[in-house]
């Protein structure tokens, strides 16, 4: 059995090297269905006291002065699309700690002295943020913000941290893109010139069928709290289609292939000449970076290690029998590690470089890690009125029970009644809530945060259902397309125990996004519905006031009172007119 | 006697066909509940049962946006066993709520206040129902009957503006005060019932005392304890609550309407509409707007301060912030204490059809809107158009009928006659 531990293994790097310094590597593993997972991580450090004097080496400077002007002391910021296959794919890329929910998700810890200054710091943060990447961060305001209570933890080492506010906020709808990878790639030293950054191709990143780009700040100090460093850490995982990377650009609709070129089954029955059941030829495909990525690797970033530990800049992860060969004119230095399961290699400076895998008829494949939690959230109910949510859960373990943290941040216009939460275990009677956080919504003013500390035995499918109500909007508050609906946050569910062997950061999951229809107004009248609500107002209130301030008299009587008003004495004159006018024309006659 | 065994007879059945609805369709009560002609955000039972499972879990109800109702509710509801589980508890309360109701109504009826008051009495003063059919009508009401399977607080309102239109025609000012102080607590508009029923209190004060009460000096001890009692309510609610939140998520909502979930009334629509800018003036003229009827009606109508209130509660039901059949249904049951002006009245049949009309439409419009989606907003807002209209007639029409009638008094020689006016 070969196996797949060294892929943890890669992602449990530890490094406290207070020094400044610059490492990025990238992970390359093939995934069933010709589908294949790139792992670009980036990391520098710089150390306390010279970030404090704003001596910036590799730290970005730009991304620095916005953390020391919102006083921001760890900082995680995530762009997202696409859904991770956990069914075909397997465990996630850093145990799900690098990635984000569809959309934009940032969480910060600001340093304050009250809740106040805390979130004003917090508002501070968010529209920096937003002009540095050009998202809508600055759309991040109280309603989408909440302070969760059980779910995240400070990555880093922070000396005084009962000063530090953690904020949460999420942008369900942004659409991750290229504008957003171009300051990305910006702020790496070697800024998609060389290294491995150079493959990274706004075209190529957003075709993926799941992707997520992460920035994550925080402090490292050695043992004794006094040699500190800001790390920051940048990771690019992508989930690539071969097959639909490897269209040419100009070409990109699919077409069959002649059915000369297509092996046939011949153990089926055909009826015609141009029938074909294609044989499964059981192969893995053949593909090259430049396939995949439409480039190859310009050479190594110059401010890597040229030797040691940050040096083995490329790393393939593929079974020993599979050939892979390089295609390079510089020096390259190739190792294997973990049983030959993972081929790492030294660029060579100022040549590109590219790595090519011939299709090949395999024997042996890698064990795919398995999840330890699966999660899948979806809205139950029809109607423009009210629904309810109802989240999967599935602890697919045979001996261990799973402790885990599900969070929830909805809009404040869906508004969900806690008291109709039921959660049910298909296994057992006993309630699986172990605690729960809840701070209802404000409407207009902030969302609903909800935390659930649940427990599910081994083998076991829980189900979360609560009934929410949709509220109906101010007309101005609906976006233009109004009747796509509004997108929910995915929930964030952090595994408690069992704890993960391979990092000390946990592991995460989130579900996907939701899209919620609201019920809509007729945006076409503002006008109409203010004249026909007067109308009838005045009706009824015209009618009562008519009535109140009037006198009835005998229809009879009327002439007695004489022409009144204004209207009474036009008549009047108006009839006097007609007389005259009558009489004239009588006499003519 | 008959009429106590007639009166047994009818709250026996009105409440076995209260109880058999609940027991024999399970899934009505939240059905109805569900409905916005019925349960709006500041009357609705399953907001109510989201604020009792928040106070019970110590979770502040008010530090929130869904419940909207008054902080007493949550200790009595609480002490309910949970209708998600054990619904018979709640079922019986509101059924005796309905039947408590009912027994008010009968005893406004008995006075005989609507025909013949100390300072007016009607020509038609032979022309009345018994209170048993007065309470017949209110008891097998089908609005009744679906506020009552529904569950809204609105209810309990209904019942304390009942009890405080029942006691003060009975002169009964303790009474009267305190239940009048509750219907203001829980719904803050009942509030300006105070002058006609001081009136019609004092009346009867008068007719019944030998000498009467100085009547500032009966007024100022009046709108005394109805501060002292609305006050010790609130201050009791702070105390139970731990805050004065509960104010602005309460009586705040009701003022700046911030939830505009549909109803039956024309606020909401008006103010998904309205332009921002404009939004806070229009919330100041509707409120004027229906505050305006008070002392008009009251300073006119003043020798018959028993009609000014049930043409207020009429008032109520078509401009309120949130309205719901709950409030027709409490002025569609007074009106038949009105049968003196029947014939007297010119649109009963437009009115009425209009009535019906939007009671079988409104609901279908509403599916149209929100479930089928073949409709728009405008289709249940044209609905609540015509229910609000429909009210107002029969609001503006035993005006002038009550007008009509005082005219006969006053002038005999006119009687069927026909009149304008000037």
């Amino acid at each position: 059995m070969v196996s797949f531990f060294i892929f943890l293994l890669l992602v449990a790097v530890t490094s406290a090297a207070a020094s400044s310094d610059y490492s990025e590597r990238l992970l390359l593993r093939p995934l069933p269905q010709s589908a294949l997972l790139a792992s670009f991580n980036f990391r520098s450090n710089e150390s306390s006291a010279s970030f404090e004097h704003q001596n910036f080496r590799y730290f970005p400077r730009s991304l620095g002065q916005i953390l020391q002007h919102a006083h921001t002391k760890e900082l995680h910021l995530r762009f997202s699309l696409g859904r991770w296959d956990a069914d075909s794919w397997g465990q996630r890329p850093w145990d799900g700690t690098r990635e984000g929910g569809t959309g934009v998700e940032l969480w910060a810890w600001v340093d304050a002295s009250s809740e106040e200054e805390a979130f004003s710091r917090w508002l501070t943060l968010t529209n920096a943020l937003s002009g540095l990447f050009c998202a809508s961060l600055n759309f991040i305001d109280g309603t989408k913000t909440i302070r969760p209570v059980m779910t995240f933890h400070p990555e880093g080492h922070h000396h005084n941290s009962s000063n530090l506010h953690l904020l949460h906020g999420t942008l369900p709808h942004e659409v991750v893109c290229t504008e957003n990878l171009t300051p990305f790639v910006k702020l790496l030293p070697c800024k998609g010139k060389a290294g491995i950054s150079s493959l990274l191709d706004g075209h190529k990143l957003f075709d993926a069928s799941w992707q997520t780009m992460s920035i994550d700040v925080r402090p490292i100090c050695a043992g004794d709290g006094s040699d500190c460093a800001l790390e920051i850490e940048q990771n690019v995982d992508m989930v690539l289609d071969m097959d639909r990377s490897k269209r040419p650009r100009d070409n990109p609709i699919p077409r069959p292939a002649p059915i000369e070129e297509i092996a046939c089954d011949a153990s089926k029955p055909y009826n015609a000449e141009d029938t074909c059941y294609p044989l499964d030829k059981g192969e893995e495909p053949d593909w090259s970076l430049t396939d995949v990525f439409g480039k190859p690797i310009r050479g190594a970033c110059p401010l890597t290690n040229s030797d040691g530990d940050g040096s083995e800049t490329v790393c393939i992860n593929v079974p020993p029998e599979r050939s892979v060969q390089v295609n390079t004119k510089g020096s390259y230095v190739e190792s294997k590690h973990a049983e030959d399961t993972m081929r790492c290699y030294q660029l060579p400076t100022g040549d590109d470089f590219d790595l090519m895998l011939p299709s090949q008829k395999m024997t042996t494949g890698l064990v795919r890690s398995q999840p330890p939690l699966t999660a899948a959230r979806s809205i139950n109910g029809h109607g423009q009125e009210r629904g309810s949510i109802q989240a999967v859960i599935t602890n697919p373990s045979l001996t261990e029970y799973v402790e885990f943290v599900y969070l929830e941040s909805l809009p404040w216009f869906m508004k969900p009644y806690l008291h109709t939460l039921r959660a049910r275990v298909s296994t057992s009677t006993e309630n699986p809530v172990v605690e729960t956080y809840y701070r209802p919504a404000v409407d207009r003013l902030r969302g609903t945060h909800l935390e659930l500390l649940l427990r599910i035995p081994p083998v076991s499918t829980l189900t979360l259902t609560y009934d929410f109500d949709k509220a109906i909007l101010r007309y101005t508050e609906y976006p233009p397309d109004a009747n796509r609906g509004f997108d929910v946050a995915p929930a964030v569910i952090r595994l408690v125990s069992p704890q993960s062997q391979h990092s000390s950061r946990g592991t995460y999951l989130r579900t996907t996004s939701l899209l919620l229809p609201l019920p809509t107004p007729d945006f076409s009248m503002p006008y109409n519905v203010i004249i026909l609500t007067s109308t009838v107002m005045a009706l009824a209130f015209g009618n009562v006031f008519n009535l109140l301030v009037r006198r009835l008299v005998g229809a009879d009587e009327m002439d007695a009172f004489g022409p009144r008003g204004i209207k009474g004495k036009l008549t009047g004159r108006l009839q006097r007119l007609m007389r005259a006018f009558k009489g004239k024309g009588g006499k003519a006659e | 006697m008959a009429i106590d065994q007639q009166k047994a007879l009818l709250f026996g059945a009105a409440a076995a066909v209260r109880l058999l609805l609940f027991t024999a369709f399970p899934s009505l009560p939240n059905l109805l509940t569900g409905r916005v002609e019925i349960s709006t955000p500041v009357t609705s039972f399953k907001r109510l049962q989201e604020g009792v499972f928040l106070y019970t879990h110590n979770v502040s109800p008010y530090d929130g946006g869904l419940y909207h109702q008054a902080p007493l509710l949550l200790p009595l509801f609480s002490l309910l066993p949970n209708p998600a589980y054990h619904p018979f508890a709640t079922n019986v309360l509101y059924t005796i709520v309905d039947l408590l109701g009912a027994n008010a109504l009968m005893q406004i009826a008995e006075t005989g206040q609507t025909v013949s008051s100390r300072l007016f009495t009607s020509p038609r003063k032979d022309l009345r129902w018994s209170s048993l059919a007065i309470g017949a009508s209110f008891l097998f009401n089908p609005f009744t009957i679906a506020t009552c399977i529904a569950r809204p607080t609105s209810a309990l309102t209904n019942l304390f503006v009942l009890i405080a239109m029942a006691k003060a025609s009975q002169g009964a000012s303790i009474t009267f005060i305190l239940a009048l102080s509750f219907a203001s607590y829980l719904s803050m508009h009942p509030i300006l019932l105070f002058p006609p029923l001081l009136l019609l209190c004092y009346n009867m004060r008068v007719t019944k005392a030998r000498t009467p009460p100085n009547p500032w000096a009966y007024t100022l001890s009046h709108v005394g304890g109805l501060a002292l009692a609305l006050v010790a309510l609130l201050y009791t609610s702070a105390l139970l609550t731990g805050s004065w939140e509960f104010l602005a998520a309460t009586y705040g909502v009701r003022l700046l309407l911030p939830d505009l979930t549909p109803n039956v009334g024309l606020w909401w629509y008006f103010f998904t509409e309205m332009f921002d800018s404009f939004r806070e003036f229009f919330l100041g003229v509707f409120w004027l707007h229906a505050a305006s009827y008070v002392p008009g009606l009251t300073i006119r109508l003043r020798k018959q301060p028993l009609f000014v209130a049930i043409t207020l509660t009429g008032i109520f039901a078509v401009f309120q912030p949130y309205p719901s059949i709950a409030d027709a249904t409490l002025y569609l049951s007074l009106v038949p204490l009105l049968r003196h002006l029947f014939p007297l009245m010119r649109y009963t049949f437009l009115a009425s059809s209009a009535i019906l009309y939007t009671s079988f439409l409104g609901p279908a419009f509403y599916y149209l809107w929100i479930y089928a989606g073949s409709g728009n907003a405008n289709f249940f807002y044209a609905i609540t158009l015509v229910w609000s209209l429909g009210l107002s007639i029969i609001i503006g029409d035993s005006l002038f009928a009550a007008l009509r009638d005082e005219l006969d008094v006053e002038r005999p020689e006119l009687r069927g006659k026909e009149v304008r006016r000037i």
